[in-house]
C-alpha cells in the first residue's frame, strides 16, 4: 500500500506532463490528492505493514507528517479550481512538479532508512524549484536560483552527515533506523557528534531555520501561494521529520543533552531574527515567510526542550500546516486579485472582498498564535516547556519575539484590511472554491483549538514516546 | 594497489585546486570531467583484488553521469555564452591558489583529530575529501558566476563522493544510485533554471539587467 | 679532492651543452624539420668565446663580473649535487640552503648588470625574473623541505645519493606532486617556453634573454655557459628523484642517469613543441600552483609521517 501511494502521484505526474487541457491537469490533482487523502485516512484506522524489506514504515511520527501533506495537497488542489479559472498561464510543469513533489514527500514521511531519507529530502528539494520561477519573472527566476543553491549545498552537507552517521555505527553496519536505535549504544560518540551537527546544518538549512534561512524570503515571496503552502507546511516539515529521526538516535545513544543544546541554540535565533527583519518589510509574503521562520525556531525550540515541548512541537507540526494554509493562499488569492502583494498597492480588503479580508484577519491572529486558535496551545505548551526546564530567559525571549512578530505582521495586515484604497477597487465575486480552502483549514484551526480530538491526542503521545520522553 | 588509491586521492584534490586556478568556465567543466573519472575509478581500485558486480555500476554510473551527462547539460546551458567567457572571481586567481593549499592543510589538520574505527583501505581518504569539499565550498563562495557555482557544488559532490567510496561500504547500492541520480537530476534543473534566466535576462533590453547578468548569471 | 671537483667540472662542462641540443633537435623533429646539429651549442660556446667584448661607456666593475659570478655560482652549485654514480665532491647536512643561496647569489648578479645598463627593458627583463624568482624559490624550497623529510636527510646528495633511493611504493603521492612542482620549477629557472620564450627576441615579452642584450662576446658565453649548466643542474635533481634505481654496477647507473638525463631533456622539448607561452600575469598562477603542488606533497608527507 505504502508504494502505490509513492507510485500513483509518479504516474500521475507522467501523465500531467501529457499535452492535454489545462483543466484537466487540474482535475487530475484534485483526483490524485483525495485518492491519497482517503488512503491516508484509512491508515489512521488500520496501520500499513512495512514494505521494501524494511526501507518503507509508517509510524506514528511519519502518519502525522503523511496526514499533513495530504491536507496540504487537498486543499491546494481545491483552491486550484478556483485559481486557474482567472489564470491563463500553461500549467503543465507546474501540476507535474506538484505531484511528483507529492509522491516524493509521501516517501520523506514513511521512509525508514537515514540514507533514503536524505534521497526523499534532497528530491523534494528539486522538484519545488521549478515552482518558485511559476512566473518566470527575473525576481522569481533569482529566488529559484538561490532556493536551489542554497538548499542544495545545505543537503549535501547532510549528505556529509549521513556518511558520517555511517561511520559512527561502523559496529552496526547498517543505517536502517530500528536496527540504529537498537545498538545505539554501539555508536562512536565523536563521529556521531559530528555527524549530527553536519545533519543539523543540513536539514536546518532545508527548514529554513535562522542562520541558514536566507533562501526564505525570497522564495516565498516570489512563488505563488500554493507553492508556498507546500514548501512552508510540507517541505520545511519534512526536513524537520529528519531532524526528529536524528533527535531519537541521540536519545537512544544517550546525546540528548548535546543535540538539544544544539537545537535550542539554532531555535532561539530563529525567534529572534524574523522578529528583527520582518519590521521593515511592506510585502505580505515576506511578512509571512519571516513568520514562517518563527514558526520553524519553535519546532525546533520544542523538540530540544523534549517532554511537553515535544508533544507541543508535534502539535505545532499540524498547527504551522494549517497556519500556512490559510496565510498563504489568502496571499495567493490577493496577489492574484490585486496583481501584487505589496501594502501600498492591496488596502481596505473588508470593503471589496470581505471574506478575504476576514482570512487575511484569521492568518493574523493564527499565526501569531492568538486564543482561540490552536497555535495558542501548541505555543504555549513550547513555552511552557521552556519555564519547566527553568530556561527563564528562554521563555522571555519566545514570547517577546512572538509580541514583536505581532506587532510586525499587524502592521501589514491591518493595513490591508482597513485600510483607506488609493482609487476604487472593481471588486470581482470571489471565488468559491479559493475560499472554501481556506475555510476549511480556519475550521481545523478552531476546532483543535477548542478541542483536541481523541484519537489525534493518542496518536500524538506515541509519536512523542517514540522520541523518547 | 595502494599507491594507485592514494594517487588518485590526490588527483581529486588537485583538479579541485586546478578548477580554483582555472580563469575560464569551459576549462573548470573540462577540468571537472578529468576529476570525476579519477573518482569514477575508484571504487575499481579500492576493491582491486575482488571487483564485484556493484563496483563497476557504481564505476560506470559515475562516469556516465558526472563525465558525460553533467558536463554535456552544463555546456548546453552555457550555449550562448562566449567560450572564453572569464570567470570574474571575487578574489583574484593567484589568492584562491593560496587559500585553497591553506584549506588543503586545513582539511589534514583537522583529520589529525579524527580517527575512523575499522580498517579503513587509506589514510588519504578522509582529509582528501574534506579537502575537496572546501575548496568545492571555496569556488561557490569566490566566483560569482552562476554556472562557476554550480561546479562548485559538483566539486563539493565529489568530494562527498569520495568520502564514501573510500572509507566504507555501509549504504546499499541502490541508496548510493539514488544519490547519483539526484546529483545528476539536481544539476540538469539547475541547467534548466540557468537557461531560462538566460533567456530572460537576454530578452530584456534594458542595459542596467545586462550588466547584472555578466555578472551574477 | 681537487682532482674529483675538477673532474666533476669536467663532466658538467663537457655533457651540459648537449642536453640544450637535445631539446632543439626534439623541437626540430616535432615542428617537421631536420633542425641544427646535436652540437650545436657547443659550436655556437666556441664561436663567442673566440670573439671579444664591447661595454658602452655607461657601464660599471658591477657589468663587468656579473658573468663571472654567475657562472662561478653555478660551478660552486654543481660541486654539490651528483651526477649519477659520480657522488658529489662536496656535501654536509644542509647543503640544500647553500644550492639555493648561491643559485640567488648569480641572479642577484645578473639583475645588477641588467640594471646597471640603464636600459629601459633590460630593467623590464629584471624585474620580471626578480618577482618570479619569488615565487619559484618559495615554490622550490617548499620541494626541497618535503624531500629532506621523505629521506630523511639534510644533505642533498643524501636525499639524491646511492645510499637511500627514494622509494615510489612507499612516498608515491606525495613524491609526484614534489616532482611536479620541481619541473615546474625548472621550466620557470630555466625560462623555458610556458614561462619565457628562449629563442624569441621581441623585447617585450623576454625575461631571460632580455637581460643579456648588452652582453657580447665571451661575457656572453658565460652567461650562457651558466644557464646550460643551471639546466642541468635541475635536471641532475630531478631525474635520480624520478628513477630512484640504484645497481651495483657504477657504469649501469651512469647509463640510467644519462638516459633520464636525455629523457627529460626531450620532454622539455615536447612541452616546448606542445605549449605556447602563457600570458606573463598568468606565469605567477603557475608558479603559484608550483608552490601548492609541493606545499601539498610537504602536508602529505607530514600526515604520512605523523601517522
Amino acid at each position: 500500500m505504502l508504494s502505490w501511494l509513492i507510485f500513483i502521484p509518479f504516474l500521475c505526474a507522467l501523465a500531467a506532463l501529457l499535452p492535454v487541457r489545462r483543466i484537466f491537469r487540474v482535475w487530475l490533482l484534485g483526483a490524485t490528492a483525495l485518492l491519497h487523502a482517503s488512503v491516508v485516512g484509512a491508515f489512521w484506522i488500520n496501520r500499513p505493514a512495512p514494505e521494501w524489506n524494511g526501507y518503507l514504515v509508517l509510524d506514528p511520527l511519519g502518519l502525522i507528517l503523511l496526514s499533513i501533506i495530504s491536507f496540504l495537497f487537498l486543499s491546494v488542489a481545491v483552491f486550484m479550481i478556483g485559481y486557474f479559472q482567472h489564470e491563463q498561464r500553461l500549467n503543465r510543469t507546474f501540476i507535474a512538479c506538484l505531484l511528483l513533489l507529492l509522491s516524493t514527500m509521501t516517501l520523506v514521511s514513511v521512509s525508514y532508512h537515514m540514507g533514503l531519507l536524505w534521497v526523499a529530502v534532497e528530491t523534494t528539494t528539486l522538484f519545488s524549484a521549478p515552482l518558485i520561477s511559476f512566473h518566470r519573472s527575473r525576481g522569481s527566476l533569482e529566488a529559484t536560483w538561490k532556493y536551489l543553491l542554497v538548499c542544495s549545498v545545505g543537503i549535501a552537507l547532510a549528505l556529509m552527515g549521513t556518511f558520517f552517521l555511517a561511520i559512527a555505527a561502523n559496529d552496526v553496519h547498517t543505517l536502517f533506523l530500528p536496527a540504529l536505535l537498537k545498538q545505539a549504544p554501539l555508536l562512536s560518540v565523536n563521529w556521531l557528534k559530528l555527524s549530527v551537527i553536519f545533519l543539523l546544518v543540513g536539514y536546518g538549512c532545508k527548514m529554513g531555520l535562522a542562520p541558514m534561512h536566507s533562501w526564505k524570503p525570497e522564495a516565498y515571496g516570489q512563488a505563488t501561494g500554493m507553492a508556498v503552502v507546500l514548501m512552508a507546511g510540507g517541505l520545511t516539515q519534512c526536513a524537520f521529520l529528519a531532524l526528529i529521526r536524528v533527535s531519537q538516535i541521540c536519545f537512544q545513544a544517550g546525546m540528548s543533552d548535546f543535540y538539544a543544546s544544539i537545537l535550542i541554540v539554532t531555535g532561539v535565533l530563529s525567534l529572534i531574527v524574523p522578529a528583527v527583519f520582518i519590521l521593515g518589510e511592506k510585502n505580505i509574503k515576506r511578512c509571512f515567510s519571516y513568520s514562517s521562520i518563527e514558526h520553524m525556531g519553535l519546532l525546533a525550540l520544542g523538540l530540544g526542550l523534549g517532554g511537553l515541548g515535544l508533544f507541543g512541537a508535534l502539535f505545532h507540526m499540524i498547527n504551522n500546516a494549517l497556519v500556512k494554509v490559510v496565510m498563504f493562499l489568502t496571499a495567493g488569492s490577493i496577489a492574484q486579485k490585486y496583481g501584487s502583494s505589496r501594502v501600498d498597492d492591496v488596502r481596505g480588503l473588508i470593503r471589496s472582498y470581505p471574506l478575504t479580508g476576514i482570512f487575511l484577519l484569521v492568518a493574523l491572529l493564527a499565526g501569531t498564535g492568538m486564543f482561540p486558535f490552536a497555535t495558542f496551545h501548541s505555543e504555549l505548551m513550547i513555552i511552557n516547556a521552556a519555564v519547566i526546564a527553568k530556561h527563564y530567559w528562554l521563555a522571555a525571549a519566545a514570547v517577546i519575539c512572538l509580541a514583536l512578530m505581532f506587532i510586525g505582521v499587524s502592521r501589514i495586515a491591518l493595513e490591508m484590511v482597513y485600510g483607506q484604497p488609493t482609487e476604487p477597487v472593481l471588486a470581482k465575486k470571489e471565488n468559491f472554491y479559493m475560499n472554501a480552502a481556506i475555510a476549511a483549514a480556519v475550521a481545523l484551526l478552531l476546532w483543535f483549538g477548542f478541542w483536541l480530538p481523541e484519537p489525534l491526542e493518542k496518536v500524538l503521545r506515541e509519536a512523542a514516546a517514540l522520541v523518547g520522553v | 594497489m595502494t599507491t594507485w588509491i592514494d594517487a588518485g586521492c590526490i588527483l581529486i584534490v588537485f583538479f579541485a585546486l586546478i578548477i580554483l586556478a582555472t580563469s575560464r568556465i569551459v576549462g573548470m567543466i573540462r577540468i571537472f570531467v578529468l576529476q570525476s573519472c579519477v573518482l569514477s575509478l575508484m571504487p575499481l581500485f579500492l576493491h582491486a583484488e575482488a571487483v564485484s558486480a556493484r563496483d563497476v555500476m557504481l564505476s560506470l554510473g559515475t562516469v556516465s553521469l558526472k563525465a558525460a551527462l553533467v558536463p554535456f547539460v552544463l555546456f548546453w546551458a552555457i550555449r550562448r555564452i562566449s567560450m572564453r567567457t572569464e570567470v570574474k572571481p571575487l578574489i583574484g586567481v593567484g589568492a584562491s591558489i593560496v587559500c585553497g593549499a591553506l584549506l588543503i592543510a586545513g582539511a589534514f589538520w583537522v583529520s589529525l583529530a579524527l580517527r575512523i574505527p575499522g580498517r579503513p583501505v587509506t589514510d588519504l581518504g578522509l582529509p582528501c575529501a574534506l579537502a575537496t569539499v572546501l575548496l568545492g565550498f571555496m569556488i561557490m563562495v569566490t566566483r560569482t558566476r552562476a554556472v562557476t557555482q554550480v561546479i562548485g557544488y559538483l566539486v563539493i559532490e565529489n568530494g562527498i563522493f569520495l568520502f564514501a567510496v573510500s572509507l566504507f561500504d555501509a549504504m546499499p547500492t541502490l541508496i548510493e544510485m539514488g544519490i547519483l541520480l539526484d546529483i545528476f537530476v539536481a544539476v540538469f534543473i539547475m541547467a534548466i533554471v540557468l537557461n531560462n534566466i538566460n533567456e530572460e535576462f537576454e530578452h530584456d533590453p534594458g542595459g542596467e539587467s545586462r550588466a547584472k547578468m555578466g555578472e551574477t548569471f | 679532492m681537487i682532482l674529483m671537483i675538477l673532474f666533476h667540472w669536467f663532466f658538467v662542462g663537457l655533457t651540459a651543452p648537449f642536453l640544450i641540443g637535445v631539446i632543439a633537435r626534439v623541437k626540430a623533429l616535432v615542428s617537421g624539420k631536420v633542425g641544427p646539429s646535436l652540437f650545436q651549442p657547443y659550436f655556437d660556446l666556441i664561436k663567442l668565446f673566440s670573439k671579444q667584448c664591447v661595454y658602452s661607456h655607461g657601464v660599471t666593475w658591477v657589468f663587468r663580473i656579473s658573468p663571472a659570478v654567475t657562472l662561478a655560482a653555478m660551478l660552486i652549485v654543481c660541486l654539490l649535487v651528483p651526477f649519477g654514480s659520480l657522488k658529489a665532491p662536496v656535501q654536509f647536512s644542509g647543503d640544500i640552503l647553500l644550492i639555493v643561496a648561491v643559485l640567488s647569489l648569480s641572479r642577484f648578479f645578473m639583475i645588477a648588470a641588467a640594471l646597471d645598463t640603464g636600459f629601459s627593458l633590460e630593467g623590464l627583463g629584471a624585474s620580471r625574473e626578480a618577482f618570479f624568482a619569488c615565487l619559484s624559490e618559495v615554490a622550490l624550497f617548499m620541494c626541497l623541505i618535503a624531500l629532506t623529510l621523505l629521506a630523511r636527510r639534510m644533505s642533498l646528495s643524501g636525499m639524491l645519493g646511492a645510499d637511500s633511493p627514494l622509494s615510489w611504493n612507499l612516498l608515491g603521492p606525495a613524491l609526484l606532486m614534489v616532482v611536479a612542482s620541481l619541473f615546474i620549477v625548472m621550466l620557470a629557472e630555466n625560462c623555458r617556453i610556458p614561462v619565457d620564450d628562449p629563442d624569441t627576441h621581441l623585447e617585450l615579452t623576454m625575461i631571460h634573454e632580455v637581460m643579456l642584450l648588452e652582453h657580447s662576446g665571451v661575457d656572453l658565453a658565460y652567461m650562457y655557459y651558466a644557464a646550460i649548466i643551471k639546466f642541468f643542474i635541475f635536471g641532475a635533481i630531478l631525474v635520480p628523484i624520478i628513477l630512484p634505481v640504484q645497481t651495483i654496477f657504477p657504469f649501469i647507473n651512469t647509463l640510467i642517469f644519462a638516459g633520464g638525463m636525455i629523457g627529460l631533456a626531450a620532454l622539455v622539448g615536447l612541452v616546448e613543441s606542445s605549449m605556447a607561452r602563457i600570458r606573463l600575469n598568468r606565469v605567477r598562477n603557475l608558479l603559484l600552483i608550483a608552490f601548492a603542488l609541493a606545499f601539498f606533497g610537504l602536508i602529505v608527507t607530514l600526515w604520512r609521517g605523523a601517522l
